[in-house]
């Protein structure tokens, strides 16, 4: 029965350490995605062929399943000749697909700030450099915060992933600990408590963000 | 890699992945649009314990992987004595994950109503109920449509989780294609190629949606 506390004694340590893995690929994922979903934010505002391609790659990613592009840069690569290992597929897999995401929410960010803005910016003589930090990004960081805060939650659940493709992360720790002990309700009651404590300190330092940055409201 | 012999040969085998695929969203959709409906109507008009409750159910759900929730189902149900055919099983996981996301959707559609309209309703003396048939419900629902939507194509994405706890459909399909050919690329590509048909479709519906929305009718 649950809470079997010499159990959870000699588990939490291993969950730990796949935690560290965990933690590991949601960071990099939200850091490399913060840039990546700009670049394809701004590439995607251009008109021409670049700005199609943008568009073309944000549908893609985010309309297929995070597993189907695991196994195609997992098991694919590997076919081709220059395998990646599950830690590089997987955070090659999670950058794509939430790259598509994060551009999306930059671009709605944008589109937030009404034309007025620009217009009584310009108005009261500023111009290029001035209007955008005073005026325009203020706004657009205040509304991008909460939801870039739930990609984030959302990343630290997709991470779990990548246990699909070996990774020793908290999931794959869990299944092994599982297997060989069969003792269900420990592991995943000490595998939720992680994943809930790194949700819940991701929300908290989203909305500290928010409260930090977003001076505009 | 250019030979598309091995995706010709399995098609309809993926498509029949896809149909199941499909079959198994479609079945898990209505109990989480009801459950959702039911969790976002409590968390408005319910007492404190009932929204309290709420809150922790979101909380979990929120911050636990869906793949955490559905490999402890796969352990844990048999264990408990539930003998629910794994389709069952999966559906009823799927359908309690999402529930709690729908809820979010129709919460943020009722609550995004102007007051002016509650007002209204109640200055014509109507009954609760009655103010939720012909006053609430039917613009909330309106609003929530498209962020709804969005969400049945992030379903339809998650249910090739269940091909990690063995259930067969598309991903599981052409995992077992891929073991018999040897062509990750291919197949998987092709696996991908027909998840963006269905997922692109709810997008565009709910891009339609949205427009609707914005501009009246």
């Amino acid at each position: 029965m649950p809470f079997d506390l010499h159990f959870l004694a000699r588990l939490m340590p291993e969950l730990l350490e796949g935690a560290k893995v965990t933690v590991e690929l949601a960071v990099l994922t939200m850091a490399i995605c913060l840039v990546w979903g700009l670049v394809v934010a701004l590439a995607q505002s251009t008109r021409g062929p670049l700005g199609w391609l943008a568009g073309a790659y944000i549908q893609i990613v985010r309309n297929t399943p995070l597993l189907i592009q695991m196994y195609l840069v997992y098991f694919g690569f590997s076919m081709a000749g220059f395998g990646l290992s599950g830690f590089a597929s997987g955070l090659l897999a999670l950058c794509a697909q939430n790259g598509g995401y994060v551009a999306e929410i930059y671009r709605g960010g944008l589109q937030a700030v009404s034309p007025r803005q620009y217009e009584s910016g310009r108005a009261l003589g500023m111009r290029g450099r001035t209007l955008y930090t005073t005026v325009i990004l203020p706004q657009v960081v205040a509304r991008v915060i909460p939801p870039l805060t739930n990609q984030g939650i959302t990343i630290i659940k997709d991470t779990a992933q990548v246990a699909a493709i070996a990774v020793m992360e908290i999931m794959k720790v869990s299944e092994i600990w599982v297997e060989k002990s069969a003792n269900t309700y420990d592991v995943f009651f000490g595998a939720a408590l992680i994943y809930l404590g790194l949700t819940s300190i991701t929300g908290v330092v989203g909305r500290l963000a928010e409260r930090r940055l977003a001076f505009a409201q | 890699m250019t030979n598309l012999n091995p995706l010709y040969h399995s098609f309809w085998y993926l498509l029949r992945g896809a149909g199941m695929t499909v079959l198994m969203a479609g079945v898990a959709i209505v109990p989480a649009t009801l459950f959702g409906m039911a969790l976002a109507l409590a968390q408005v008009f319910a007492g404190r314990v009932a929204q309290g409750a709420i809150v922790v159910y979101l909380f979990l759900m929120r911050g636990i992987p869906l793949l955490v929730l559905l490999t402890f189902a796969y352990y844990l149900l048999p264990l408990t004595g539930i003998d629910l055919p794994p389709f069952w099983g999966v559906v009823v996981v799927i359908s309690l994950y999402y529930a709690a996301f729908m809820c979010e959707v129709f919460r943020a559609g009722i609550l995004s109503l102007p007051i002016a309209q509650w007002d209204a309703a109640k200055s014509l003396g109507m009954p609760r109920g009655l103010m939720l048939r012909i006053v609430v419900l039917p613009q909330a629902l309106r609003l929530a449509a498209p962020p709804f939507v969005s969400l049945c194509a992030n379903l339809v994405k998650a249910t090739s989780l269940v091909s990690i706890v063995g259930l067969w459909e598309l991903t599981m399909a052409s995992r077992e294609i891929v073991e018999r050919t040897l062509a990750p690329f291919q197949i998987f590509l092709g696996a991908a190629a027909i998840y963006f048909c269905i997922c692109y479709s709810l997008a565009l519906y709910g891009r339609h949606l949205e427009r609707r929305v914005l501009h009246g009718h």
